[in-house]
């Protein structure tokens, strides 16, 4: 095989034991790599109906197929476990030099078991494995723990992921690092955490075997040179953080915990402010020359020094979505973030909603106690202070507040509502526990339904619906029997870009147009040149329905049931007042069709459920024959 | 007859303003205001005007009052005077 090495690590952490494994070629020809492997290998791997946080539950790594080559943006891996937050499939994608070492050490995937009695810090030196003691690592911050690693061995050629303390401290919105890259969502780092596993790093020594080493190189040389023009152009300035404004525009950005769409002071957290006033540099993922990460620096005041990675995703959770009009609380709240290894989007999110319990009346000053704040604190929409806070206190699960949140919105909310009689879950804004993105679903009606029946939860990654909504390619107030298929197409397009993986921003530098047609036979010669097959347009469609069938086939085992394709109350229910997307919401009727005609499109049944024969169709038999109806 | 239009993203800049007022003759289009832009601010073209000087480069787009994206086929329909134009440049993820 060419491309792969066709192994598979499994290292048991309950009896440091360690074996290969070894997949033949048609199992790579069906699941590539990235988030489609990993999900397949948690499916073979996991205790059926375990709890995340046990033993039962795996860590599977999956490399990229294109890692360790010359394909720009292909430095990319996926990452898969039964999620804390939504019990479903929790797959992430981080992109590092972590899945180029991996490659070298000749290791397709990883797949981690057990549970350990102690801390552990796993080095995969190529072929052998070292089960070592991490206790000196515990309570380092990410970047602090990666480096500890690296000194250690004195070796900057080996490359860790590592928790930070809010993994350790089982935290359900905790991510895991890699080179100040992050497996971000579905709460990985507190499965890493309940495994006692600190970090894993691995030093590789061989060479990327590929079919045709010369085609490869001419074809990404190609894509090489066009990212370095018009459509990455605004990756490279500004970065995503430039979708501020325009959502703000859109009347999508959300706003005090989605309550509004529109933001008064958007101008002073856009990726152009960001620009002019605290952009200390851009930097570059593993294999990327788009380079689109902007790094915001504050220089003086209370958060003197906080560096932050700003993504756009970030910034609306940590700024607008908390009411909060102060960028350098924003650096500040990501940089915690990052440092303490939790997902921003997620703990925005959670402390947003805790803000709106605040100004309800819900919680007073008291409940914001704890050992670093023995008076507690105010902690209404717009306080950049009380969101840093924050931020710490859910990574350390400080005080009653810290605890609360850590659980993400929710648990958080369920534990409330029965503690209090409340009903703070109208304003939980998950989906399956996944807590929502930053686009304002209300007035997305393809986007509502994507992201309804989502099998990580509340995720724009992985559905991308919104891209006909907010470019104007379908009425994005209304429904229509269109949207079924748009929702189908669009997450199984971003499926095979979260499969490969190669990451989306290179969409448009194969041949200029980011459709099917511009991109997959661009990417069939890519994979052809590497793995020596003979893939096509089809081929290449066929790896998001496959990804994606995947992951659903998984949460089906798990329990999955019509209901759980849902929205949050609030945008049912709670129409916005101000801004071109006011006095809209998604109704019980609209998201009911919506997942009918969705379901339709996917040849699944009315409930939701995949047919054996589909399942058969996608080469998958030993799937159909588990949950295949 | 007068348009507001606001920049976004690198439009601004490369501008270095956020938004100008163009003063367009009547029945102006929407391909006018990108016209009038990349006579105004050449180097525009190439990022956010393609180099026919008329259309937008992808992924930059035009839209009309936050509530209307304005689509390729659509360059050619009439502004009405007072009207707010939005040059944005879309990113996706995050």
């Amino acid at each position: 095989m060419h491309g792969y090495s066709g192994r598979v690590l499994h290292i048991d952490l309950t009896n440091r034991k360690r074996w290969v494994e070894s997949k033949p070629e048609e199992w790579y020809k069906t699941y590539i790599g990235g988030v489609s492997m990993a999900t397949r290998l948690c499916w073979e791997n996991i205790e059926t109906g375990c709890d995340p946080l046990s033993p039962g539950n795996p860590v599977c790594i999956a490399n990229g197929l294109f890692a360790g080559t010359p394909v720009p943006v292909g430095g990319k891996y996926g990452m898969a476990s039964k999620s804390p937050l939504t019990g479903f499939i929790g797959d992430s994608l981080s992109s590092s030099w972590f899945t180029v070492s991996l490659k070298r050490a000749r290791w397709d995937g990883i797949v981690v078991h057990g549970a350990s009695e102690e801390w552990v810090s796993v080095l995969i030196d190529d072929d052998k494995v070292d089960f070592r003691d991490a206790s000196d690592l515990v309570g380092l911050s990410t970047t602090e723990a990666e480096e500890a690693i690296r000194e250690e061995f004195g070796d900057d050629q080996i490359r860790s992921a590592v928790i930070g303390p809010a993994g350790e401290n089982l935290v359900r919105i905790a991510n895991v690092s890699n080179d100040g890259r992050k497996a971000g969502r579905t709460g990985h780092g507190a499965v890493w955490g309940s495994k006692k596993l600190k970090a894993l790093s691995v030093r590789g020594t061989h060479g990327v075997q590929v079919a045709d080493p010369e085609e490869l190189l001419k074809l990404s040389y190609d894509i090489l040179e066009a990212a370095q023009g018009p459509h990455t152009q605004k990756y490279r300035i500004l970065g995503t953080s430039s979708n501020v404004l325009n959502m703000n525009k859109l009347g999508l950005l959300p706003t005090e915990n989605y309550r509004e769409g529109v933001f008064d002071d958007a101008e002073l957290i856009s990726g152009e402010y960001l620009h002019e006033h605290y952009k200390a540099k851009t930097i570059a993922c593993a294999q990327c020359p788009i380079a689109c990460e902007q790094v915001g620096h504050v220089k003086e005041g209370p958060y003197a020094e906080a560096m932050g990675h700003v993504e756009y995703e970030s910034l609306f959770a940590l700024s607008s979505n908390c009411g909060v009009n102060d960028m350098e609380a924003s650096i500040k709240a990501i940089a915690n973030c990052n440092e303490l290894g939790t997902d921003t989007m997620s703990t925005g999110v959670t402390i947003s909603w805790a803000m709106e319990c605040f100004e309800r009346g819900i919680f007073t000053q008291e409940d914001f106690k704890c050992e670093r704040y023995p008076e507690g604190f105010e902690a209404s929409f717009g306080d950049g202070m009380a969101m840093v806070r924050l931020t710490e206190m859910i990574a350390h699960r400080d005080g009653y507040m810290g605890d609360l949140l850590a659980e993400g919105t929710r648990r958080a909310s369920a534990k409330l509502d029965e503690e209090r009689g409340t009903e703070s879950y109208q304003w939980a804004m998950n989906i399956k526990g996944l807590e929502t993105p930053g686009y304002d679903a209300r007035a997305l009606k393809t986007f509502a339904v994507g992201l309804a029946v989502g099998t990580r939860g509340g995720c724009h990654n992985r559905t991308a619906a919104y891209d006909p909504d907010i470019k104007g390619w379908v009425d994005r107030f209304s429904v229509d029997e269109t949207r079924g298929e748009l929702a189908k197409s669009t997450e199984e397009y971003a499926a095979v870009y979260d499969t490969l993986p190669l990451c989306k921003f290179i969409r448009r530098c194969f041949t200029g147009k980011a459709d099917r047609e511009g991109a997959w036979p661009a990417i069939a010669k890519l994979i052809n040149a590497t793995t020596g097959w003979e893939f096509d347009y089809d081929d290449v469609d066929l790896i998001g329905e496959r990804a994606h069938t995947m992951k659903k086939a998984f949460n089906v085992r798990e329990g999955w049931t019509r209901e759980d394709d849902h929205l949050p109350y609030r945008w049912q229910h709670e129409p916005m007042t101000k801004g071109p997307s006011a006095g809209h919401i998604v109704t019980d009727e609209e998201l009911e069709y919506l997942k009918d005609i969705y379901y339709e499109a996917k040849g699944w049944t009315e409930e939701g459920l995949i047919p054996k024969e589909k399942l058969v169709e996608l080469g998958m038999e030993d799937v159909a024959e588990e949950i295949g109806v | 007859m007068r348009v507001q239009v606001e920049l976004f993203g690198l439009s601004r800049l490369i501008a270095g303003e956020r938004e100008i007022t163009l003063t367009l003759e009547e029945g102006a289009t929407f391909r006018d205001v990108v016209r009038a832009l990349a006579k105004q601010y050449p180097e525009m073209i190439g990022d956010v005007v393609q180099p026919d000087g008329e259309t937008m480069q992808a992924p930059n787009i035009l839209n009309l009052d936050g509530r209307r994206m304005i689509q390729p086929h659509q360059m050619d329909e009439n502004l009405g005077d007072g009207d707010r134009i939005i040059v944005m440049s879309m990113s996706a993820g995050g």
